[in-house]
C-alpha cells in the first residue's frame, strides 16, 4: 500500500492532450482503472440552456449528462460521480420545488459523494435538511461543523468508498459562509479552517484509512485575483499533501485540463473544475499498477 | 461438492489478497454536454410532470405594459429602472414604517441588477423571474447626508442609468449638481433612509457608500417578491422617464 510519487511526467511540465483514451497493447492485467466524474455548480439547470442563449445555447442539461455518464459506466463500471456544490439556485425549478428535483435527478444518476455550497444555504439550512431524503447519495464536508444544526450527523467530513480494490477517501470543503449567506441562513454552522481540516483529513484518509487515493470535494473556489492569498484551491493544494486531486466550485472556473499544483512534499495535486450549470462533464482517470511490475517508480500525467 | 467448496476459499482467499499498487497513470477529459448528446428518456420523462407544473406558473399573466421596458432607453435613467425602484419603495414602505416607524426617503438599485427587458404586453411570472433572478433582500440602510453626497458623486462619476426612484430630482451642471430629495434640498447633516439590496448593501457593484450605515434594516423580503406583488397589484404599468435625473448638458 505505498503511495506513489508523482515524479514522472510525460514532456515535464508540459503535458500531453490524451483523451481518456486507454491503448490496449499496453494495458496489463493487473491494471486498476478508477474514473472520477465531475460536476460543480449546476445551479438547478435541468434543462439545456434555450437555443437563443447568448453563451451556452442548447448547452446543458441533466437527461443528456446522463446519457454521458451512462457511456463512461459502461466502459467502466468503475465509475464515480462526485459534486462540488451549489446544486441549488438559479432557475424557477429550485424557487417552486425547493431543490427536491436536483437531489431527485442526482439520486438517479447515481451520484456518489458531494459537498455543500454557498447556495445551498439558500432556503436556509432547514430547507436543505428538508430536502435531505431525496438524496440518495453522500454529503461530505469537514470544515463546516453542524453539531449545533439540524445537520448534525447528516453530513459526515468524509467517506471512504472501495472500487476495483482500490480505496478511495473523499472529504468536503466548504467556504467561509459569513458575508456570503446571511446568518438567519446558515444559523450555528461553524466554519473550521479549511488547511487545518485538510491536515486532520488526509492525515486520516492516508494514515488510520490506509485510501490509495484522496480527493477533496471544495466549494472555495478556484483563485482569487484580486485577493492572491485568500483560501482558494490553489492555495490549498500548495499548502497541504496527499491530496491526488481537488474538484472545486464556487467561481465558475472553466478549466479546459486540470492544472497541476505542487504541494508540500512537492508532489502534483490536480485541481479541476468545470464551469457551471452542468454545461460541461468532467473526468478524470486513475489507473493503478501492482508493485514490483519492473515498472519504473512514478506516474505519467496526460492531461 | 468438496471441490467446489475448496475453489470457493482459494478464490475468497486469492480475490483478498490484496496486492500493493501504486499510481502510474493520470487522464484527464472534459466533456461539454452539448446538443449531440442524446437525452436519457427516463430523466427527461420524470422532469416533465414538474416542467409542466412550473410553465404554467411562469406562464401566469401578473400585469400588463403599453410600452417596452427595458434599462438602457434613457442615459441616466430607464424605464425599468425607474419602475424598479418605484415598485420597491412602494412595497418595501409600509413594511419599514411598521417595524420602524419611520419611511424611506428614496431607492437606489444597480443598473447591471436589471437581469431582462419586460417586452410591451402581457407581464408575466417569467418576467419577474428573468428581471431578478438572484434572492436579494431588500434593506434600508440609513446613511448620514455625506455618505448620500457620496451616492451622487458615485452616480456622476459611474455615467449609468443606476435605478434611482422619484423621490430623486438630481439636476447635473457638467460637475456640479443640485439634489432635491422630497422637494427639499440635501442636508448634510440629516439622515436618510435609503431602500437598496442587501447585495448592494455589502459593497456589491462598489458601491461602498452603503456599508457601514448609521444603522441597517433588513425587510427580510425578497427584491422579486417585492416585484411580484407589485404586478399583482397594478393592472397596467405606468411608467415613464422623468426629471428624477437631469442633465444640463
Amino acid at each position: 500500500m505505498k503511495r506513489r510519487n508523482f515524479t514522472k511526467q510525460l514532456g515535464g511540465a508540459a503535458v500531453l492532450t490524451a483523451s481518456g483514451l486507454t491503448l490496449p497493447a499496453f494495458k496489463k492485467k493487473s491494471q486498476r482503472q478508477i474514473t472520477i466524474l465531475h460536476t460543480n455548480d449546476t445551479h438547478s439547470h435541468i434543462e439545456p440552456f434555450e437555443a437563443t442563449h447568448f453563451r451556452y445555447a442548447n448547452q446543458g442539461g441533466v437527461a443528456k449528462r446522463a446519457t454521458l455518464i451512462e457511456q463512461v459506466r459502461k466502459e467502466n463500471p468503475y465509475t464515480l460521480l462526485l459534486d462540488a456544490g451549489d446544486i441549488f439556485q438559479g432557475t424557477p425549478y429550485f424557487n417552486y420545488f425547493g431543490g427536491e428535483l436536483e437531489f431527485r435527478l442526482m439520486s438517479m444518476l447515481k451520484y456518489d459523494v458531494a459537498t455543500i455550497g454557498n447556495h445551498d444555504f439558500d432556503n436556509s439550512i432547514d430547507g436543505l435538511y428538508k430536502q435531505l431524503p431525496h438524496a440518495k447519495f453522500d454529503f461530505v464536508s469537514a470544515n463546516y461543523d453542524f453539531s449545533n444544526t439540524v445537520l448534525d450527523t447528516h453530513v459526515k467530513p468524509y467517506k471512504t468508498l472501495i472500487k476495483n480494490d482500490i480505496k478511495i477517501g473523499i472529504f468536503g470543503l466548504g467556504i467561509e459562509l459569513e458575508g456570503l449567506v446571511g446568518k438567519k441562513m446558515y444559523k450555528e454552522t461553524k466554519y473550521l479552517d479549511p488547511i487545518e481540516m485538510t491536515q486532520e483529513m488526509t492525515q486520516k484518509l492516508k494514515q488510520t484509512e490506509k485510501c490509495d487515493l484522496i480527493i477533496c470535494l471544495s466549494h472555495l473556489g478556484y483563485h482569487y485575483k484580486d485577493n492572491a492569498n485568500k483560501i482558494s484551491d490553489l492555495n490549498l493544494a500548495k499548502a497541504t499533501k496527499d491530496i491526488d486531486l481537488i474538484i472545486g466550485g464556487h467561481t465558475h472556473t472553466f478549466l479546459p485540463k486540470p492544472t497541476l499544483v505542487k504541494n508540500l512534499d512537492n508532489k502534483n495535486v490536480l485541481v479541476n473544475q468545470v464551469g457551471a450549470y452542468g454545461v460541461n462533464l468532467g473526468r478524470v482517470d486513475f489507473y493503478f499498477d501492482e508493485m514490483n511490475n519492473n515498472e519504473a517508480n512514478g506516474t505519467s500525467i496526460l492531461i | 461438492m468438496k471441490l467446489i467448496y475448496t475453489f470457493l476459499v482459494l478464490f475468497v482467499l486469492v480475490s483478498c489478497k490484496k496486492a500493493p499498487t501504486q499510481l502510474t497513470k493520470i487522464t484527464a477529459k472534459t466533456t461539454v454536454v452539448d446538443s449531440t448528446v442524446a437525452s436519457t428518456t427516463t430523466i427527461t420523462d420524470f422532469v416533465a410532470p414538474y416542467k409542466k407544473q412550473l410553465t404554467t406558473k411562469m406562464e401566469q399573466v401578473l400585469s400588463y405594459t403599453p410600452i417596452n421596458l427595458t434599462r438602457e432607453d434613457g442615459k441616466l435613467q430607464s424605464t425599468l429602472g425607474n419602475l424598479m425602484a418605484d415598485m420597491c419603495l412602494d412595497i418595501a414602505n409600509p413594511l419599514y414604517q411598521e417595524k420602524t416607524n419611520n419611511t424611506i426617503d428614496f431607492a437606489m438599485f444597480n443598473n447591471g441588477g436589471i437581469r431582462a427587458p419586460i417586452p410591451k404586453g402581457a407581464v408575466t411570472m417569467q418576467h419577474a423571474f428573468q428581471l431578478m433572478p438572484f434572492e436579494n433582500e431588500l434593506v434600508v440602510a440609513t446613511l448620514t447626508g455625506d455618505k448620500v453626497a457620496e451616492l451622487v458623486s458615485f452616480f456622476i462619476e459611474n455615467n449609468r442609468a443606476h435605478p434611482l426612484s422619484k423621490e430623486i430630482n438630481l439636476i447635473l451642471d457638467g460637475k456640479d449638481y443640485t439634489l432635491m430629495i422630497h422637494g427639499k434640498p440635501l442636508e448634510r447633516t440629516k439622515t436618510y433612509n435609503v431602500l437598496t439590496s442587501d447585495y448592494l448593501q455589502n459593497g456589491g457593484d462598489h458601491m461602498d457608500f452603503f456599508k457601514n450605515p448609521v444603522t441597517l434594516t433588513p425587510l427580510d423580503y425578497k427584491v422579486r417578491d417585492a416585484i411580484i406583488d407589485y404586478f399583482k397589484k397594478t393592472d397596467t404599468l405606468k411608467v415613464s422617464l422623468d426629471n428624477r435625473v437631469i442633465s444640463k448638458q
